[in-house]
């Protein structure tokens, strides 16, 4: 990804990770207010614990929220400066 | 992206290319005074709690635990459940209206004492202050080529660092798992997969926020930084530099008369820049990077005292204040945070002390609908979950009641009428109940469950729940 030179590209790295990260946190939390995990216990893999379940649903959750923030990063560079056809002489 | 507060003076960059420099690293310098005691206080009460907490023990089990496992949350006397997310939500919107409140009366005094970002950060900071020196040794072997001392130094730093992180990692991970259970399976070298992951995570997170990322965590992460802004008016306290004063600025020998020399009273000592822990000079005006943490305040009066200036070059005030008008504490926006918060807080604390420690799930069955007796009646199954949210066992006694329904054939023919549930237990109870096919007059039919302990008559739950029939056949 080229680097928009307006923003440091830490501040970007922390623009996908961290809204994501908050984001998933809440998600996992609503989720698992509704969800007990030994309900789903039978769907993922008998004998997992709890905290293997609510760990992986977080992360599930955070790999969604982190996809969708990088493609906003993503969609946020300047059209223009996307591959144009090459200028003719 | 990022909107100073509207306060804000418009602050050129030196160099048009300096907004996009490499970050530099800031070396904070120490700072003594009344603002860096309040600060050091409020930062070991928080983290003594923090620290603590974790051990009290409560009723035979731990004071405050999160445990997800059981999905209880036990807080002292107070055990929540799933169902009470409800509360846990309220909490949240009086939390965030109470940081809107404060921030409107005392601007970011949440920022400069009592954040976690802070607070860690402020401790990380002690200790390389006590490990590395003071600001100019720290800067100087920083630049300086490696050698064996500055080795030394910076492994025993990192490593205090990192052992402090992971304890930190660890008693976090402890208001999740029981902490001497963790102690014990730590000690035999037990610890589950899932907890030792958390425990590093939080562990380097906290390492990484407090001993790299620091003023960049307050800079790029936080959101409250950010839009902050909407909370200030021209009454909200803010830490600012009286330019009126203070310029033109320069240096001068002691014994000079500013006035005399055309000179205001700021010395241009530079130290309110040097003790920032944002890197910023508070003398270029409000600015979002300022996390209201009054170091500056701090040693500018030390430098006003020793040049025998009165203090308060840098100080708290309000830009009213500043403009020479009349500050106001009580505006419309303070009195209704005010009013709602009292609104909001009495209204949890009652809500929390009405709420019933009891609660009933009904479930259907979903095999069927409804069947059929020989002797004419027709039954319906359902399963009931009984949840005891009370520290202490009780027995329920069960009953259905017509409700709307208004059917009186209504009764419960299986499933015992009373029913016994251990301290903090949830108890599945499946039940059988039947109607006389000829008082059923809809195929849906609203019909209660009642549940109270024996005990105690007060602990009662009424459940509403629907009774299926066949369609009625015509002319009934």
């Amino acid at each position: 990804m080229e680097d928009n030179p307006t923003i440091p590209r830490v501040q970007r790295v922390i623009a996908v990770l961290w809204p994501s990260f908050l984001v998933a946190g809440a998600a996992t939390v609503m989720f698992f207010t509704a969800f007990d995990p030994h309900d789903l216990a039978d769907l993922l893999s008998r004998g997992a614990s709890s905290t293997a379940i609510y760990s992986i649903g977080f992360f599930f959750f955070w790999s969604l929220t982190v996809s969708a923030c990088a493609l906003s990063c993503y969609f946020q560079r300047p059209c223009d400066r996307a591959r144009t056809p090459a200028k003719r002489a | 992206m990022s909107r100073n507060p509207p306060a804000a003076k418009s602050v050129p960059p030196p160099a048009a290319e300096a907004m996009y420099a490499r970050h530099r690293k800031v070396y904070p310098r120490e700072v003594h005074g009344l603002f860096a005691t309040l600060r050091v206080l409020g930062a070991s009460l928080l983290l003594g709690l923090f620290y603590v907490t974790a051990w009290l023990p409560w009723d035979g089990r731990q004071a405050v635990l999160f445990d997800l496992p059981a999905r209880k949350f036990h807080v002292f006397s107070l055990t929540f459940w799933p169902q009470d997310f409800f509360y846990f939500a309220w909490l949240l919107i009086i939390a965030a209206l109470l940081l809107f409140y404060v921030t409107a009366l005392a601007g970011r005094l949440w920022c400069g004492y009592a954040c976690p970002q802070t607070v860690w950060t402020e401790l990380f900071l002690w200790m390389e202050h006590k490990i590395e020196g003071p600001r100019n040794q720290r800067i100087k072997r920083d630049n300086a080529a490696m050698s064996a001392s500055k080795v030394r130094l910076k492994s025993l730093k990192h490593g205090l660092w990192l052992l402090l992180s992971l304890y930190t990692g660890f008693t976090f991970v402890g208001y999740f798992t029981p902490i001497r259970e963790l102690t014990g399976a730590l000690a035999q070298f037990d610890l589950g997969p899932w907890e030792t992951f958390w425990i590093l995570f939080y562990g380097l997170a906290t390492y990484g926020n407090a001993g790299w990322m620091r003023e960049q965590v307050c800079i790029y992460m936080c959101p409250y930084a950010r839009f902050q802004s909407a909370m200030f008016d021209k009454d909200t306290l803010v830490i600012a530099y009286d330019d009126q004063r203070g310029e033109p600025r320069g240096s001068r020998r002691r014994a000079l008369d500013p006035h005399e020399a055309g000179l205001g009273e700021c010395i241009d000592c530079n130290q309110c820049v040097q003790v920032c822990p944002t890197g910023i000079d508070i003398r270029d005006g409000l600015q979002y990077q300022c996390i209201g943490c009054a170091a500056c305040i701090d040693i500018c009066n030390r430098v006003m005292d020793k040049m025998r200036y009165p203090r308060g070059l840098i100080r708290y005030t309000t830009e009213h204040a500043v403009a020479g008008h009349a500050g106001r504490i009580l505006r419309p926006r303070v009195i209704v945070y005010t009013l709602l918060l009292l609104a909001l807080t009495t209204g949890l604390i009652y809500a929390i002390g009405q709420r019933t420690a009891l609660d009933l799930d009904i479930l259907r069955d979903r095999n069927s609908l409804y069947r059929e007796t020989d002797n004419g009646l027709i039954e319906n199954v359902y399963t009931l979950k009984i949840i005891n949210m009370e520290e202490t066992p009780h027995r329920y006694r069960l009953a259905v009641a017509a409700g709307q329904s208004g059917l009186t054939s209504l009764r419960l023919t299986k499933g015992g009428l009373t029913v016994a549930v251990g301290a903090g237990e949830v108890r599945s109870l499946p039940v059988v109940v039947s109607v006389d096919r000829h008082e059923l007059r809809q195929s849906v039919n609203r019909i209660e469950f009642v549940i109270y302990a024996e005990d105690n008559r007060s602990l009662q739950r009424r459940e509403v729940a629907r009774f299926l029939g066949p369609v009625p056949e015509d002319g009934q």
